[in-house]
C-alpha cells in the first residue's frame, strides 16, 4: 500500500468536520475559535498535499521543468490570516467577556431584535 | 531494511491518528486548558504532516506561528478569564447537539471516503521542492504583492485587536464607581 493524495485528502476532511462540528455545537467562544483553527489547519493540509501531488512545469526562464508551490504559497498567507483572526478573535472575547462576565456564545444577544 | 514507502506510510498514518485525536480532545473537552493542549498537540501533528509532504518551510512556519504565537495566546486568555473561561455546563439541549456533530461527523466520513479514492501518480520530490530557499524565492518573486499586503493585514490586526481589548472609555474621566453590570463601563474589570 502506497501513500496517496486520497489518503491526505479524507484525514483533512475528517479534521475539517471535527472542527466544524465544535464550532457549531460547543458554546464556549473560546473552543470555538479553537475550532476555526482546526478547520484552517484542515484546508492548509489539503493545499500543501495537492501541491505535493503537482506535476511539474516548464519553467518561464526555459531550464528544467519545475513544480510550482502554489499550495505553500497559499497555505502560508492561510497561517498569516489565522493569526490575525486568533489576535482579532481573541480580543473580541476579553472585550465581550468585560460585557457579559460570560464567555457563552448564546450569551452574546445584545443585537437580538 | 524497510522499504521507503512503508515508512512514509508509516509516518503518516502515526501523525495522521495524532492528529484526530487531538482535534477531538479540542473540541470535547469541558476545561479551556485541555482544549489549548489538544491544539499544541494538534498542530504538532499537522507539523509532522508537512514533513511527510517534503514541506520544510511551511512546517516551520507551522511551529513558529502556531507553537509560538496562536497557541499562546489562547493559553494567556485562558490564563487571564480564570475560572470564568470554563461557563457551568446547561443540560438542556444536549442529546441534540451530540445527534447534530454525530451526524455532521458521519457526512464528513462519506466525504472522506469518497475523496479518498483519488489516487493521481506522484511526481518524484526534487531536492528543493518545498525548502525555505524555493518557497522563498517563489514568495518575494510572483508573491511579492500578496505577502506585502499580508504585513499590511498584521499590522491591521495588531492595532485592531488592541483597540478592541483596551475598551473604550480608557482615559476618559470615570464619573462613579460601576456595579459589574454595568454594560457602558466596557474597560472596568
Amino acid at each position: 500500500m502506497i501513500l496517496q493524495l486520497g489518503h491526505y485528502l479524507a484525514l483533512s476532511t475528517v479534521l475539517f468536520t471535527i472542527g466544524a462540528a465544535g464550532f457549531l455545537f460547543r458554546r464556549n467562544v473560546l473552543v470555538a475559535l479553537m475550532s476555526v483553527e482546526l478547520m484552517m489547519n484542515a484546508v492548509n493540509l489539503t493545499f500543501v498535499a495537492a501541491n505535493r501531488w503537482q506535476p511539474a512545469v516548464a519553467s518561464a526562464a526555459g531550464g528544467a521543468s519545475v513544480v510550482p508551490h502554489h499550495g505553500h504559497l497559499f497555505a502560508f498567507f492561510v497561517i498569516a490570516v489565522a493569526a490575525a483572526e486568533a489576535a482579532v478573535g481573541l480580543a473580541i472575547v476579553l472585550a465581550f467577556y468585560r460585557l457579559r462576565k460570560t464567555v457563552r456564545t448564546d450569551a452574546a444577544d445584545l443585537l437580538r431584535g | 531494511m524497510i522499504p521507503a514507502s512503508t515508512q512514509q506510510l508509516a509516518a503518516f498514518v502515526f501523525f495522521a491518528v495524532m492528529a484526530i485525536v487531538s482535534a477531538v480532545a479540542t473540541v470535547a473537552f469541558r476545561n479551556p486548558i485541555r482544549n489549548a493542549v489538544g491544539l499544541f498537540v494538534h498542530v504538532l501533528a499537522l507539523a509532522g504532516l508537512y514533513i511527510t509532504l517534503s514541506a520544510h518551510f511551511l512546517t516551520a512556519v507551522q511551529l513558529i506561528v502556531y507553537v509560538g504565537a496562536v497557541v499562546v495566546l489562547f493559553v494567556f486568555v485562558i490564563m487571564l478569564l480564570g475560572p470564568a473561561s470554563e461557563p457551568p455546563a446547561d443540560s438542556a439541549g444536549r442529546l441534540p447537539r451530540i445527534v447534530g456533530a454525530g451526524s455532521i461527523v458521519g457526512v464528513g466520513l462519506f466525504v472522506a471516503r469518497v475523496v479518498a479514492d483519488l489516487q493521481p501518480a506522484r511526481p518524484d520530490a526534487t531536492a528543493d521542492f518545498g525548502t525555505i530557499e524555493t518557497v522563498g524565492r517563489e514568495l518575494f518573486g510572483p508573491s511579492m504583492l500578496p505577502f506585502e499586503m499580508a504585513s499590511v493585514l498584521l499590522t491591521a490586526a495588531i492595532v485592531g485587536a488592541f483597540a478592541v481589548a483596551r475598551g473604550y472609555n480608557q482615559g476618559k474621566v470615570r464619573m462613579s464607581s460601576s456595579t459589574p453590570s454595568d454594560a457602558s463601563e466596557g474597560a472596568e474589570s
